[in-house]
């Protein structure tokens, strides 16, 4: 009898594993190295069932795409459609700037990454299912970039009503941006346009027309639908004119409501053509509005382009330090023309996350500076984007607590002697102090000293002298101006002399995103100079300073990545 | 001996049918929000001396205030009404409006009424009405009443990729939408530039579907005399797909079914 159970027991073990392997044999084709590279390279972030709830999701934002649900943001297909094996090939390999998402050309194999493609193919079950290869957007009819489409480009931006989301200039600064929310109920901030190097999916123009017709799938950006269908661009330009007229003529008025007219029978026809029902004629004038709406969109591309630089804008080191400009009269004020003379340098800035309360999404790209001296002043004029003023903390049921932005510019209090001497700790110093100057958007023209021994241990000064300072927020963007004497009696400031290169840091708050306290963005050590007068050049340029720096750069950045991964 | 057989085949299939659940467990919780359909395909004929379900849905619980939307932009045009969160709108008598009601595993019966047109109105940034059943492959037609423009967005669900996003300029009086392909059940709507504007339009496959009135009242009429499973969907309160109410409808009958939820248990 006993035996007998046994020979059961071994029988049901048996059939388990029988019903087990039929189980896996039901799942969708499974390539044993996608899964493998898979596992061992994306899994923590994407999750092994690919819900994108990895055990690092927690901390991210955005949050790493969840694959069951077949939402692709990148896609060159049109909208609705999945993206193209070589869509998710390029996305691998190049990854998303911007998000915590990495590119792994250099990581792994041409191979690994078309087998991994395979694999998270599997998670969603309509890649199986459908029977023709997605629609790809077409690029015909392209409008090369120039001056005059641009112009057309930024009247279609206002018309497009893109402002709601992405503001005026385009800074991702639009009144619609605090409430944003992905498919999946996460915030979602627009894109910064004035920073094209952390699109998502590239800033070609190409790729900026992709995203207008394909849509960004699960994002809260929308599709286009021509607000003027079936005008010309002309007529667009004119029936926006009128529209934002207070008073318009009998004749003004007549012209609006014929182009009022022609709008509305070309909505009708968009309508039919959904539904299947339009006949000959009404597809001839659909097709007609549709290559006006191509065009527009191609006008917006060369506009959103024409916001950003080309590339992220090379750090300030080596030949892009920071030089302070000597001009024999008074300094300059914030508003004063003369700082469109000089050139901005560019102080990327990374999220703090060695010290908790960290920060892992950080929202502020960069500090951009300039600089004037006279014989006894210097005056500084710093910039950076952030999308939202916020001057108090505040608590909201749908947009979580937030709290006030901030900046604090960081020097040593004693300027270390010879670039190979040591630096004061980058993080708000150490054993060494460093000397900050602390700015808060609640009180715009003041600045305050403060002497730091540590990320926690910092302290005002007690005596606060020689600085003035005033500060603005317009259009998503901060702008600071700092002035101080070059020489003070404080034995805990910094004394400035030209010729010397000076380490300067930064760390900024963006109180929309939680940034607080540690929680914060951050810089390492640059350094900027007052740049001595021609004449009586006497210093020669140490480029191991510029070595340094970037080597320090280059460090901090690694270390990140490796934190974030 | 055969016993021994027997009990053996059912813990195996026990087992077998744990597996399976184990394996299903993740979609099970999501299948708690959805509506249930019958595995067959819908077909329609003419129902003759068909009966009537009708019924009160309650709450039982203590009603919150309902909360006062902030209106963050566009306040010339949004701020001239004030707006309230109705994902739980309870009327006097503890009556709850907005709960979908519906015959679970109805396979056959008459057929949609052909000349509805389901609309959305945005009318002073507030979408109405908040909830609505459109039959599957109808389309949506979105009016915009607004000098403002609206974005409508029609979130997809895990069964099928392509959410629906397109915006709705001032200029855009009428919009036709229809569902993304194979849309099934309660979907959110949402004006992602007027993030407090929220809506639900459920895709159904049959007629046989009614949202409750202030009253909380729901009708269904024209049931082909039989035994049907009576579901309720509600946003904020959920569903009874796990233990739905058993109903028989006689021929030229009326039978009267009334409901008490309760809020969704906070995850
Ligand atoms: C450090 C976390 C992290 C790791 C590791 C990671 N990803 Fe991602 N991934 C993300 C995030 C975050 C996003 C979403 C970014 C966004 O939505 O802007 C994303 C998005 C994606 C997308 C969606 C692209 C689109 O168009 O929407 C694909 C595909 C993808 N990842 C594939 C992979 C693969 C394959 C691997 C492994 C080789 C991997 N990821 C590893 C974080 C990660
Ligand atoms: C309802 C809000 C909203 C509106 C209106 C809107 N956008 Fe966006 N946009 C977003 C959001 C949110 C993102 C970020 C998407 C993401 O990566 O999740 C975005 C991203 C972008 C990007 C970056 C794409 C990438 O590859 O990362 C561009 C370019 C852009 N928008 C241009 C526009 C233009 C031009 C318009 C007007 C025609 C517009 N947007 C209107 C919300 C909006």
């Amino acid at each position: 009898m006993r035996s007998k159970n046994v020979v059961y027991l071994i029988l049901i073990l048996g059939l388990l594993s029988v019903l087990n392997l039929t189980y896996a044999q039901d799942a969708p084709e499974v390539s044993e190295k996608g899964k493998e590279v898979y596992e061992e390279s994306c899994a923590h972030c994407h999750g092994t069932e690919g819900r994108g709830d990895g055990s690092a999701a927690e901390n991210l934002l955005p949050k790493p795409r969840d694959f069951t649900r077949g939402l692709y943001k990148i896609r060159s297909t049109e909208s609705g459609q999945l993206p193209t094996d070589q869509d998710l090939f390029d996305i691998i390999t190049e990854g998303m700037p911007g998000s915590s998402m990495p590119g792994w050309e250099t990581s792994l194999s041409a191979n690994d990454r078309w087998e991994v493609v395979a694999y998270i193919k599997t998670f969603y079950d309509g890649f199986k299912e459908s029977e023709t290869p997605p629609r790809q957007i077409s690029l015909e009819g392209k409008i090369p970039y120039s001056e005059e489409s641009v112009e057309i480009g930024k009247g279609l931006y206002t018309q497009f009503a893109c402002f709601e989301c992405h503001g005026q200039v385009g800074r991702g600064d639009g009144t619609s941006a605090p409430t944003l929310q992905d498919e999946w109920g996460f915030q979602s901030w627009p894109a910064n346009l004035a920073q094209g190097w952390n699109f998502r999916g590239g800033n070609d123009i190409d790729d900026i027309y992709k995203r207008f017709i394909g849509g960004i799938a699960g994002s809260a950006m929308p599709m286009f639908e021509d607000p003027a269908f079936g005008l010309t661009i002309e007529q667009s330009i004119r029936y926006n004119e009128l529209d934002n007229k207070v008073e318009m003529t009998e004749a003004e008025e007549e012209e609006y409501n014929q182009l009022d007219e022609k709008m509305g029978n070309a909505f009708e026809i968009l309508d039919l053509m959904a539904e299947g029902s339009a006949n000959e004629e009404q597809k001839q004038s659909y097709a007609t509005a549709m290559k006006a709406f191509y065009e527009k969109s191609w006008h917006l591309a060369n506009y959103v382009k024409s916001l950003s630089s080309e590339k992220r804008p090379e750090p300030a080191i080596g030949k892009n330090v920071l030089r302070s400009q000597y001009t024999e009269s008074d300094l300059p004020q914030m508003m004063d023309a003369a700082w469109n003379t000089l050139d901005s340098s560019y102080f990327p800035l990374v999220g703090q996350i060695i010290i908790e309360p960290r920060q892992f999404n950080p929202t502020i790209d960069s500090v951009n500076a300039k600089s004037f001296y006279n014989d006894t002043e210097v005056a500084f004029l710093f910039t950076w984007d952030d999308r939202t003023n916020n001057t108090e903390v505040e608590e909201n049921e749908d947009t979580g607590k937030t709290f006030e932005d901030a900046i604090a510019i960081q020097f040593p209090v004693k300027i270390p002697k010879g670039p190979t001497a040591e630096k004061p700790y980058f993080l708000w110093g150490g054993r060494k102090a460093v000397y900050l100057w602390q700015w808060k958007a609640s009180a715009v023209d003041k600045i305050t000293e403060l002497t730091a021994k540590g990320i926690n241990n910092a302290e005002e000064q007690e005596v606060q002298g020689n600085i003035e300072a005033k500060g603005e927020y317009t259009d998503g963007q901060y702008r600071l101006w700092v002035k101080r004497t070059l020489k003070t009696d404080d034995k805990k400031d910094l004394q400035l002399e030209p010729g010397v290169f000076v380490p300067i840091a930064f760390s900024a708050w963006d109180g929309a995103n939680g940034d607080v306290g540690t929680k914060r963005v951050i810089s390492s050590w640059y350094s900027f100079v007052l740049e001595p007068v021609p004449s009586s050049r006497r210093f020669i340029y140490p480029p191991l300073v510029a070595l340094l720096s970037f080597g320090l750069l280059v460090g901090l950045r690694e270390f990140v990545r490796q934190r974030n991964t | 001996m055969k016993t021994k057989m027997l009990t053996c085949l059912t813990l195996l299939l026990a087992c077998g049918f744990g597996l399976f659940v184990f394996a299903d467990s993740h979609e099970k919780e999501e299948d708690m929000n959805k509506l249930v359909f019958s595995k067959e395909k819908y077909k329609t004929m003419a129902v003759k001396s068909g009966g009537k379900i009708s019924g009160v849905v309650k709450f039982d619980g203590e009603v919150p205030e309902m909360k006062k939307l902030e209106i963050t932009k566009d306040k010339a045009v949004c701020g001239v009404t004030d707006k309230f969160d109705e994902a739980l709108v309870v009327g006097e008598g503890n009556v709850l409006k907005n709960t979908i009601v519906y015959l679970m595993d109805i396979s056959q019966g008459k057929d949609f009424d052909k000349e509805a047109k389901p609309e959305l109105d945005q009318k002073n940034c507030r979408f109405n009405p908040h909830v609505q059943i459109i039959p599957v492959g109808t389309a949506l037609t979105v009016l915009n009443n607004d000098k403002a423009t609206h974005n409508v967005h029609i979130f997809g669900t895990s069964k099928n990729n392509t959410s629906v996003n397109k915006q709705q300029t001032k200029n855009r009086k009428k919009m036709r939408l229809t569902g993304a392909k194979g849309a099934e059940g309660p979907v959110e709507v949402k004006c992602d530039i007027h993030g407090w504007m929220k809506a639900w339009v459920a895709y159904v496959p049959h007629p046989y579907f009614a949202v409750t009135n202030e009253k909380g009242e729901f009708t269904l009429e024209d049931v082909p005399p039989g035994e049907y499973k009576l579901g309720y969907w509600h946003e904020a309160c959920g569903t009874n797909n796990k233990e739905p109410v058993t109903v028989t409808v006689a021929a030229g009958g009326e039978v009267k079914q009334d409901f008490t939820l309760k809020l969704k248990e906070a995850k």
